[in-house]
């Protein structure tokens, strides 16, 4: 009977299934749109303004990271490896660019490559050469692994050559002092580039592939020439988090705690035999979003008062040596009249709690002026505007004045720094004469890629005045807070969640408002003391200890260390003769000799002796720097030549707390309406051709 | 066509008829309500640019947020006016996709009333609101009105596409310019690609002064202090 029933059906099917997926079609455009951007950034050229955009139809998942990290924290100095898998879940051969931070002192000396059993361990180049080891490997099948250093706290691991489900691990190895501060002991490490904001006119030729070419979303800038560098693709979160981290933590703290805690993440402490802890996260899946940090504070009675380590390297002695100021019972500087210009950051990434812990730490830091002093708030984005144009007396009509302008600020736009830093440090000629303590306060998450411009600025124009910097957010950049802060002469603090506010300003407020010990000098008996680190030796603030690190043929038996705290003399005589042996002096003076001459760079000092000078040092010691990389190549070629290497640059989450669009910034600016339009008016039509067909006749 | 074509021995059942008439009365509802929606998003553009009108005529006499209808969560800022191609339309305070249905949509804090300073950046739909994109040309005269009733005149000096995915709209906010956005492709059929195209147009006459432009009303010279949700507003 019904002979044409299932050439009906078949055809109602059709018209069905085929309007279902029209209407589906754009829900699964939008996201495929959302999905290409990795094969549009690593296809982009450099072009200026008028980029073009691959359409990326072929979709091959990246390498999935993994990551575990594992902390030895023995004293003073922790001993950390990171250690990155890099698995393949496509069937193709791929290569994968990870653009990841460290912790900014961190002295980076062992990359190991691990296949199954089989472990290849890295070997010290020059950048340049490094990399031409890592093409060559690569361009054979071999499997090879790269590590350079972006930044002091941006590094970039290239593993090439991954077989398909066949995963490569990368173990990078790196040393760093314990920072020491009003009687705890912190330790903060990194787990994600915070996106930085590139300011300058991108690079309008297309250049050829340099050092400098890299896979992220930045263009490279005249003022930040490397920016593509250090601008990792970042993973919408409305499409989840990615890159899970597990983290093993050793303490030994070598004196008797009160608490062992971390403000950022929920840890599980385990209590062992003398005296040591191991440390894990409470969560079973942890997300590179934010940074970690770990604060333990001795028994104030076993805090030690100074410690001095050496090691022995090819004839040269090589000494560590932290001592603790007495604690003076001085007036507190409150009665020293201040100048204190609040400097604030209200660009994009500063959106949401960042702003709202910053607002609170603002408010906090106002209520604790006096009428004697003066004050002025100056906020940036795109651009800058200060509440006054100079400072005013902190009256009880100024600081409500200034409270209601806190309220009001809201983040959004670009991050602007120099014209604030500019700003901040003007001084009429009247102000320079009064001779008055002038403090800094600047407030931002530091995520800028011209960092070395902005110390420039500060070492040249800081003068009398007194730069404090207060991290805010998940994932500050650290390199910013602590070189502002040294060449603003000042000291850095971190504030990562709003419940920290109180404490951590309370800690700062105790530095800004006692007198700091300055004109440090040290004298050593019999011999000259060269090579002795920090130089110039900074202020030290309220609770900060002194560390020093030197070399030295011949050892002195004691140094006297002196200083002023507000007008008096402070003298003491350390020996140092009793000095207990241990490894990693050497490649902590090594490091910290980097950093100074880096710092020199910055002062336009003759560049080219103070790279050959860094290099040298650099590969002595196995260094990773901004001249050197670490490349470990396994010789076995492995991928058959017939097969192509696809390369990913591995996604990376947006940090805590942030807003994607306050920071990238473009608004949606379409409507579906052609494609329902569309849609609609092409279903009719075929309905009709369709209904015409069977009732024709009827 | 003709279904004796396609074989003689094939009678139909009623079964058969009657699901034709069910299956293509579905379908045509289906096809037409999606035809509704997409002129529906038309209707709400033109529709809401009317009643912004009267609210931005109300804000300019009261210098005060006026919502266009009791319900909205969004309020005008100003008002754009392109003459040669005959442009007259509100911009709301913000750039969320709630908003741009209605009307152009100011993206960040960039506030009107500084414009002397600051740039400003004005989003709206590609085929709605901002389709007249396409026609501007290098050179075009844009005015802008704020919410003092100031005229501001700007002059476009380049157009340029651009990819969201890898540029940071932050970026080109240093100048006090006047950039307009919208997405590309302007025929697209799908809305979601990462293409924006990007007017840009600098402040040519002096800003801050009261104009009596032929195609709009200056409101009340009224100065003061106004707070417009929760960023400050210096009215002068």
């Amino acid at each position: 009977m019904h002979v044409r029933s299932p050439r009906l059906f078949f055809s109602m099917f059709f018209l069905i299934s085929s309007w279902i997926g029209g209407l589906a079609l754009p829900f699964v455009a939008a996201q495929s749109t959302e999905d290409s951007i990795q094969e549009s950034v690593l296809k982009k050229p450099e072009g200026g303004i008028f980029l073009k955009t691959s359409s990326g139809k072929t979709q091959v998942p990246a390498p999935l990271l993994n990551t575990t990290v594992t902390m030895t924290i023995s004293g003073f100095i922790a001993r950390t490896t990171v250690s990155q898998q890099f698995t393949n879940p496509s069937s193709e051969w791929a290569e994968g660019i990870y653009v990841f931070p460290l912790p900014e002192q961190a002295a980076v000396d062992h990359l190991r490559m691990r296949i199954g059993e089989r472990i290849i361990e890295g070997q010290i180049q020059e950048r340049a050469e490094a990399k031409k080891t890592y093409a060559t490997a690569k361009a054979k099948g071999q499997r090879v692994s790269l590590l350079e250093q972006e930044r002091p706290n941006i590094f970039t691991a290239s593993v090439a050559n991954i077989a398909p489900n066949d995963p490569i691990t990368v173990d990078i190895e790196y040393q760093e002092m314990v920072r020491q501060d009003q009687g705890r002991f912190m330790l903060r490490f990194p787990m994600v580039v915070g996106p930085r904001y590139i300011p300058g006119q991108p690079h309008s030729i297309q250049e050829s592939p340099t050092l400098q070419t890299g896979h992220g979303w930045a263009p490279n800038t005249e003022q930040v020439p490397d920016a593509s560098r250090i601008t990792p693709p970042v993973q919408h979160p409305r499409h989840g988090l990615i890159n899970p981290m597990t983290l093993h933590i050793d303490l030994a703290p070598g004196m008797l705690l009160q608490g062992i805690e971390s403000p950022t993440h929920p840890i599980t402490v385990t209590k062992q035999e003398d005296n040591t802890y191991h440390i894990t996260l409470q969560d079973s899946l942890t997300y590179a979003d934010r940074d970690f940090e770990l604060i333990w504070t001795p028994l104030s009675s076993d805090t030690p008062q100074a410690t001095v380590f050496s090691e022995k390297q090819d004839g040269e002695t090589y000494l560590f040596l932290q001592l603790m100021p007495p604690v003076t019972s001085s007036p507190s500087q409150e009665t020293i009249p201040r100048e204190v210009v609040f400097v604030i950051d209200t660009s994009g990434s500063m959106a949401g709690s960042s702003l709202t812990q910053a607002k609170a730490a603002l408010t906090l830091a106002l209520s604790r002026l006096t009428p004697n002093d003066s004050f002025n708030l100056i906020q940036f984005n795109s651009v800058t505007q200060g509440l006054y144009s100079t400072s005013q007396p902190a009256s009880t009509s100024r600081i409500q004045e200034a409270q209601r302008y806190i309220n009001g600020l809201q983040a959004n736009g670009g991050t602007e720094m120099r014209p604030a830093l500019v700003q901040a440090l003007a001084q009429t000629p009247n102000q320079k004469e009064q001779h008055r303590l002038r403090q800094i306060i600047f407030i931002t998450d530091g995520l800028i890629g011209n960092e070395d411009a902005l110390f420039t600025i500060l070492e040249r124009d800081i003068g009398q005045n007194r730069l404090f910097t207060v991290g805010i957010g998940s994932a500050p950049n650290g390199h910013f807070m602590r070189k502002a802060a040294q060449f603003g002469r000042g000291t850095f603090t971190y504030i990562g969640t709003t419940q920290e506010v109180q404490d951590k300003m309370n800690l700062l407020f105790l530095k800004l408002e006692h007198p700091a010990l300055t004109d440090i000098t040290i004298q050593a008996s019999h011999s000259r003391m060269e090579d002795m680190l920090p130089n110039p030796l900074p202020d030290l603030y309220a609770g900060e200890p002194l560390t020093l690190a030197f070399r030295s043929s011949t050892l002195p038996p004691s140094i006297t260390i002196r200083g002023k705290q507000s007008g008096t003399i402070w003298e003491t005589t350390q020996s140092l003769v009793d000095a207990k042996s241990r490894r990693g002096i050497a490649v902590h003076w090594a490091r910290q000799t980097i950093a100074k001459l880096l710092d020199q760079q910055t002062q336009n000092k003759d560049k080219t002796m103070l790279r050959q000078s860094i290099l040298d040092l650099a590969l002595k010691h196995h260094l990773v720097s901004r001249y050197t990389s670490l490349v470990a190549v396994d010789i076995t070629p492995l991928r058959p030549d017939a097969q192509s290497l696809r390369t990913h640059a591995l996604k990376t989450n947006l940090p805590h707390g942030m807003q994607y669009e306050a920071i990238f910034g473009w608004p949606q600016t379409a409507t579906p309406a052609t494609i329902y339009l569309v849609l609609g008016t092409l279903m009719l039509w075929i309905t009709w051709i369709w209904a015409r067909q069977h009732l024709a006749g009827r | 066509m003709d279904h004796m074509d396609l074989g003689p021995a094939t009678p139909r059942g009623p079964v058969t008829i009657r699901m034709v008439w069910i299956v293509g009365s579905l379908l045509f509802v289906l096809g037409s309500w999606l035809i509704g929606q997409g002129l529906w998003i038309h209707v709400k553009a033109a529709a809401a640019q009317w009643l912004l009108q009267q609210a931005w005529d109300e804000t300019l006499k009261t210098q005060q947020p006026a919502k266009p209808w009791p319900w909205a969560d969004t309020w005008p800022v100003g008002r754009l006016i392109v003459p040669r191609l005959g442009i007259n339309q509100i911009i709301l305070a913000d750039a969320s996709g709630r908003s741009l249905a209605f009307g152009p949509g100011k993206v960040g804090n960039g506030k009107f009333s500084d414009a002397k300073n600051e740039s400003l950046i004005v989003s709206g739909h590609r085929d709605t609101h901002f389709s007249f994109l396409r026609d501007v040309q290098p050179g075009e005269i844009i005015n802008l009105q704020t919410v003092q009733g100031d005229w501001l005149r700007y002059v476009v000096e380049e157009t340029a596409m651009l990819d969201s995915q890898t540029d940071q709209l932050l970026r080109y906010q240093e100048k006090a310019n006047l950039l307009l956005i919208t997405c590309f492709p302007f025929d697209a059929l799908l809305p979601g690609g990462p293409l924006r195209y990007v007017v840009t147009a600098r402040p040519v006459a002096p800003i801050g002064i009261h104009q009596t432009e032929a195609t709009a009303r200056t409101g009340g010279g009224s100065r003061g202090r106004g707070m417009i949700g929760s960023g400050s507003w210096e009215f002068r």
